[in-house]
C-alpha cells in the first residue's frame, strides 16, 4: 500500500474514532435531554453519511419516545443504507404504523388539524428551504403548518404572520392564522382573521368551521350555529364531516343518518359507533347499548359506560387528559337527560367551561344548554 | 386497489418511445395483482385519423397490460381551445385530470408515473397491489433512478416484464444504479413525478392538477407542494419499491429546448402556493361533463373493428390478383376497383369517433351499398349523409340520411368524395381505356361542383362549436383527371396510386390562385 493510502486509511480511522466519542459524549449529555434534539443530531449525521453514528441516536430518541414516528423512520432509512433491509423495513412499517394509529383531527375541521404526526423533519426541512427563498410564501405557510399540526400554535402564527407580510392577498393563510389564534385562545383576533379570509372565498367550509369555533369561544353560539349551516351545506357527499358538524349543533336528527353513513364506510372507528348512540338515544330511538362493541383504552371506557358496563366515576379516573373528560362528562349529561335534566346541564356547563371550543362536545354542550335556557324562557313565560 | 395514470400521443417524444413504453406498460401491468388494478393511458390530441399510441404498439403490450389498460382520447377538437394559450401538443395536468374523474371509484390509490419508468417491489413476493393494500394513508414518492439507454434498449425484451425486473434487480447491483437524489421540500426527491401515489379521495378533495400550468414542467412538483400542504408530510416508500427511468437523453424530447426551454412559473405554482386547493377548477376539472372515448386493447379493437366492417361488406377474393395500369393513355379512364379501395376507405374513418357524421358524395352505387354496409359493422353510430344532388345511389341502408347538399353540407364531421363511373359493372377490368359515358360525365360534374363547394366553404359551414378544419377523403383520385382538382383544393400527402385514396384538410392558400379557386367553388364553376 502506498504512503497516501496508509494516510487516507488512518485518517478514516480517526475520524470513525472521533465520530464515536461524540456521540457517546452527546448521548450522555442527553441523558435528560428531549428527544427532538437526539433526532437533529442523529439526522444531520446521517446526511453526512454517519449513519453508524446516527443509528443509537436515533435509537435513544425513540426511547425516550416510542411514537416519534420520524425517529423511526430516520432509523429505518440509516438501517437501509447499512445494509439491514430486513430491520429497515420493520422501522419504516412501524413509522407507519405510528401514524396510523394516532387520532385524527375532526373530519369537519381544517386539513392542517388533521394531519398527524411529530412534523420536526418538516419543520427542519422547511428551515433549509427559507434560508433559499426568503420571498416565498410555500415555506413559511408550511413551516407553520407544521408548527400547527404538532400544536405550537405561537410559532405557527409568527410563519403565517411572515408569509401574510410578503403577500397579503393569501385568503388560505389569514384562516390558517385564524386557526393559530383561535389556539392560542385569542378568539376575538382570530374571528377577525377569519373574516377576511372569507370575504376573499365566502364558501371557504374550513375557515366557516374555525369562525364558528372561535365565535364560540366568544360566546357567541347563535353565529356560530350560522357558519356550521353554511358548511354543512357546501360539504354535500362527506358524510362524516358533516355528522361533526351536525353534532356540533347538537342536531341529532340531522346528524344521524350522516352517522350512518361515516359507520358504514370507516365501522372499525369507535367514535362513530359512540356518536351513533348519542344520537339515537338523545332522539329518543332504540340505542342498543348492548351492541357497542367492547374495546380497551379510550374511547372503550366511553362507550363502556354507556353499555353500563363501568360506572361515571371509573371513566372519570380514566379520562386522563381536560378533552377526554370533556367527552365523559358530555356523555354523562346525554345519559342523565331524560331523567334529570338538572344533572345534564351540570355535567354539559362543565364541558363548556373546562373544555377547548375546537371539541365537537364543547359545540354539542353548548348547543344543548342554550335550548334548555330557551325552553325555560317560553315555559316560565307560558 | 390502485389506479396508475399515465399520458401521452401517438408521436415521437423522445428517443425509441415506442420499446420505453411498452417495457413500461408491461412492467407495471406485471407488479398488479388487485382486479380492480388499472393503467389509464390518455392520448391526448392524436391527430383524428391516427390510431392511439397504445393501439399503435399494442402487439408489443402484453395480455396482461392489455386487459388492465384503458384508453381514454381527448381529441384534437376537445384540446383546441386550448391551443393558443400554449406551445404544447399534449397538456399533462389536463391529461391526468381525466383520467382520474374517470378512474376506479373502488380504487383507494392513484399513482402518477410515466410511460417509461420500471417499477420494481423491493422483495419479489409482493407486488404494487400488495404493497398499497398495506399502506396507510399519506402521499408517497420515491427516488427516481436511472437506467443507461443501452441497457434498456439492447438487453430488455418487451414482452417479458418479470425477466425484464429480474435484470433490473441485478443490474442495480452490478453497475451501481440506485443513487437516491434528494431534493428541497416539498419535493423530496428529484424527477418526483415520476412515482406520486395519493389517496384517490385527497386528489378529488383538492381538485385535481392544476389546469392553469399550460407551458409544461413543474407539474408534479405543484402536486408535491399542494399534497405535502394537505397532507402534511411527503412520505416515502424507498423501503418498498424502488423506480427505474429508462434514460432517453440521445435525442431531445419537444419540451426540451436547453436552456431556451419554456416552462410554468416555478414562482407562482411552487413557491408561493399556498393552499392545496384549486376553487377556481372545482367542479371543471378532468372535463366532467365531456364525453371522452374509451378504447380496450383487449375487446373491440381497432383492428376487430375494421376486419367486421370490411367482411360484412364484401367477400373474399377468388383470384390470387387482380391488375389495374399507369398507363399515360389511361389517365381519363376512371374505372377502379371498389373492393379494393374500401379497406383503404375504411382505414381513413375507422379511427373518428363513432358518432361521426361523413357526408359521402359519389358516383358508384356499390361504393355507397358496400361503405354503408361497413359503416355499420365497424361500429359508427353517425349517420352517413348524401346528398340528394348525387343520382343512382341506394338510400335504403339505414345509416343514411338524404337531403341537399346545403342542409346535409352543416352536420358532417368528414366528407368523401369519389370519382368513379356510375356505369362502371363491378366485374369489368379496371384501367384498360373504358370511356365515360353521358350519365357518368353528368354525376362526375355534380360531384367536382359539390366537392369544391365544401372544400371552399368548409370554414363557414363547420358545424357549431367546431374549431378545426374538417378532413377531406377523396376515392379515386391519383393519376387521373380529378387528382389537379383534389391537391388544388386539399392539403393531401402524396400516396402510393394502389390505394386510390388521398386525404386531408383544405388548404389555406392565401395566393391569388387560390382565391380564384374558393371563388370558383363557392360560385359553382
Amino acid at each position: 500500500m502506498s504512503d497516501a493510502g496508509i494516510m487516507r486509511r488512518f485518517s478514516e480511522t480517526v475520524r470513525k474514532f472521533r465520530l464515536g466519542r461524540r456521540v457517546k459524549d452527546f448521548l450522555q449529555d442527553s441523558e435528560q435531554a428531549d428527544f427532538h434534539r437526539l433526532y437533529l443530531r442523529a439526522r444531520v449525521l446521517a446526511r453526512s453519511g454517519a449513519f453508524e453514528a446516527a443509528v443509537p441516536l436515533y435509537q435513544r430518541a425513540l426511547d425516550l419516545e416510542p411514537t416519534f414516528d420520524e425517529a423511526m423512520e430516520g432509523l429505518g432509512e440509516a438501517l437501509d443504507v447499512l445494509g439491514q433491509t430486513e430491520r429497515a423495513r420493520e422501522k419504516y412499517v412501524a413509522a407507519r404504523r405510528i401514524r396510523a394509529e394516532m387520532r385524527l383531527g375532526a373530519p369537519d375541521r381544517h386539513f392542517v388539524l388533521r394531519q398527524r404526526g411529530h412534523f420536526t423533519a418538516e419543520v427542519l426541512a422547511y428551515d433549509a428551504v427559507v434560508r433559499s427563498l426568503k420571498k416565498n410564501v410555500l415555506p413559511y405557510i408550511a413551516r407553520g403548518n407544521a408548527y400547527l399540526a404538532s400544536g405550537q400554535p405561537k410559532n405557527a402564527l409568527a410563519n403565517y404572520n411572515h408569509a401574510l407580510k410578503l403577500r397579503q392577498d393569501l385568503p388560505a393563510v389569514a384562516a390558517l392564522k385564524g386557526e393559530a389564534l383561535s389556539m392560542l385562545g385569542r378568539y376575538s383576533e382570530a374571528v377577525h382573521s377569519f373574516d377576511a379570509a372569507l370575504r376573499a372565498q365566502p364558501d371557504d367550509a374550513e375557515a366557516l368551521s374555525g369562525r364558528a369555533i372561535a365565535r364560540l369561544g366568544l360566546g357567541m353560539v347563535e353565529e356560530a350555529n350560522t357558519d356550521w349551516q353554511r358548511q354543512f351545506e357546501l360539504l354535500k357527499g362527506r358524510a362524516s364531516a358533516r355528522a361533526c358538524i351536525a353534532l356540533r349543533m347538537a342536531d341529532y336528527a340531522t346528524a344521524l343518518p350522516e352517522l350512518e353513513s361515516a359507520h358504514e364506510k370507516e365501522p372499525n372507528d369507535p367514535y362513530w359507533h359512540l356518536y351513533r348512540f348519542t344520537a339515537r338515544h338523545r332522539l329518543g330511538l332504540p340505542a342498543d347499548p348492548a351492541g357497542l362493541p367492547s374495546m380497551d383504552g379510550w374511547p372503550g371506557s366511553l362507550l363502556s359506560l354507556l353499555a353500563g358496563r363501568i360506572t361515571p366515576d371509573e371513566v372519570l379516573k380514566r379520562a386522563n387528559t381536560d378533552g377526554r373528560r370533556a367527552e365523559a362528562m358530555f356523555q354523562m349529561g346525554v345519559l342523565a337527560f331524560d331523567r334529570d335534566r338538572r344533572s345534564a346541564e351540570t355535567h354539559w356547563k362543565e364541558v363548556v367551561e373546562r373544555s377547548s371550543p375546537s371539541l365537537i362536545e364543547h359545540a354539542a354542550a353548548s348547543n344543548e344548554l342554550a335550548r334548555l335556557s330557551s325552553s325555560r324562557i317560553v315555559n316560565a313565560r307560558t | 386497489m390502485f389506479s396508475v395514470i399515465l399520458y401521452g400521443r401517438n408521436d415521437s417524444h423522445g428517443y425509441n418511445l415506442h420499446k420505453r413504453a411498452a417495457i413500461s406498460f408491461n412492467a407495471i401491468a406485471e407488479v398488479m395483482s388487485d382486479p380492480d388494478d388499472e393503467i389509464l393511458f390518455v392520448d391526448y390530441n392524436t391527430p383524428d385519423d391516427h390510431p392511439t399510441f397504445p393501439e399503435a404498439i399494442h402487439d408489443t403490450l402484453t395480455d396482461k397490460a392489455k386487459r388492465v389498460l384503458r384508453v381514454f382520447r381527448v381529441r384534437p377538437e376537445q384540446h383546441v381551445h386550448l391551443k393558443s394559450k400554449t406551445h404544447l401538443v399534449a397538456l399533462e395536468a389536463q391529461s391526468r385530470n381525466v383520467a382520474l374523474r374517470r378512474s376506479n371509484p373502488r380504487n383507494r390509490w392513484v399513482l402518477y408515473t410515466n410511460t417509461d419508468m420500471l417499477l420494481v417491489p423491493r422483495r419479489e413476493d409482493e407486488s404494487l397491489s400488495s404493497i398499497f393494500r398495506d399502506l396507510s394513508d399519506g402521499f408517497y414518492q420515491i427516488p427516481r433512478f436511472e437506467l443507461p439507454e443501452m441497457l434498456w434498449e439492447a438487453a430488455f425484451d418487451r414482452k417479458d416484464p418479470a425477466g425484464n425486473l429480474t435484470k433490473l434487480r441485478d443490474w442495480a447491483v452490478r453497475f451501481h444504479l440506485n443513487q437516491v437524489v434528494h431534493n428541497f421540500m416539498p419535493m423530496k426527491y428529484d424527477a418526483l413525478g415520476d412515482f406520486q401515489a395519493a389517496l384517490r379521495e385527497d386528489m378529488f378533495a383538492i381538485h385535481g392538477f392544476d389546469e392553469d400550468m399550460l407551458l409544461g414542467w413543474h407539474c408534479d412538483s405543484n402536486l408535491a407542494a399542494r399534497l405535502a400542504l394537505y397532507r402534511g408530510r411527503v412520505d416515502t416508500l424507498i423501503d418498498k419499491v424502488f423506480g427505474y427511468h429508462c434514460d432517453h437523453t440521445r435525442v431531445a424530447a419537444a419540451n426540451n429546448k436547453g436552456r431556451q426551454t419554456k416552462m410554468n412559473d416555478q414562482d407562482r405554482f411552487i413557491w408561493d402556493v399556498s393552499s392545496p386547493y384549486l376553487p377556481a377548477q372545482a367542479d371543471t376539472w378532468g372535463w366532467p361533463d365531456l364525453e371522452i372515448e374509451e378504447i380496450r386493447l383487449n375487446r373491440d379493437t381497432s383492428y376487430e373493428r375494421f376486419t367486421t366492417g370490411l367482411a360484412a361488406a364484401m367477400e373474399p377474393a377468388t383470384e390470387p390478383y387482380r391488375s389495374t395500369n399507369l398507363d399515360w393513355h389511361l389517365y381519363l379512364d376512371l374505372s377502379y376497383d371498389v373492393r379494393h379501395t374500401l379497406p383503404f376507405v375504411c382505414d381513413q374513418v375507422l379511427t373518428y369517433p363513432r358518432s361521426t357524421a361523413v357526408m359521402l358524395v359519389a358516383t358508384r352505387p356499390e361504393l355507397v351499398s358496400r361503405f354503408a354496409t361497413a359503416w355499420r359493422a365497424m361500429g359508427f353510430t353517425g349517420p352517413i349523409l348524401i346528398p340528394s344532388e348525387c343520382e343512382g345511389l341506394p338510400t335504403s341502408d339505414p345509416a343514411i340520411r338524404t337531403g341537399a347538399f346545403s342542409e346535409l353540407v352543416g352536420m358532417a364531421d368528414l366528407f368523401i368524395f369519389e370519382f368513379g363511373l356510375a356505369t362502371q359493372n363491378p366485374e369489368e377490368v379496371v384501367r384498360t381505356g373504358r370511356p365515360e359515358g353521358p350519365s357518368d360525365t353528368r354525376n362526375l360534374k355534380m360531384v367536382a361542383r359539390l366537392f369544391a363547394s365544401a372544400a371552399s366553404t368548409e370554414l363557414e359551414t363547420r358545424p357549431n362549436g367546431r374549431r378545426l378544419p374538417r378532413r377531406f377523403i377523396g376515392i379515386n383520385v391519383i393519376y387521373n383527371k380529378f387528382w389537379p382538382l383534389f391537391t388544388d383544393h386539399i392539403a393531401a400527402n402524396i400516396n402510393p396510386f394502389c390505394s386510390q385514396v388521398l386525404a386531408g384538410v383544405p388548404r389555406q392558400d392565401k395566393s391569388l390562385k387560390g382565391k380564384v379557386l374558393r371563388f370558383r367553388g363557392r360560385n359553382g364553376f
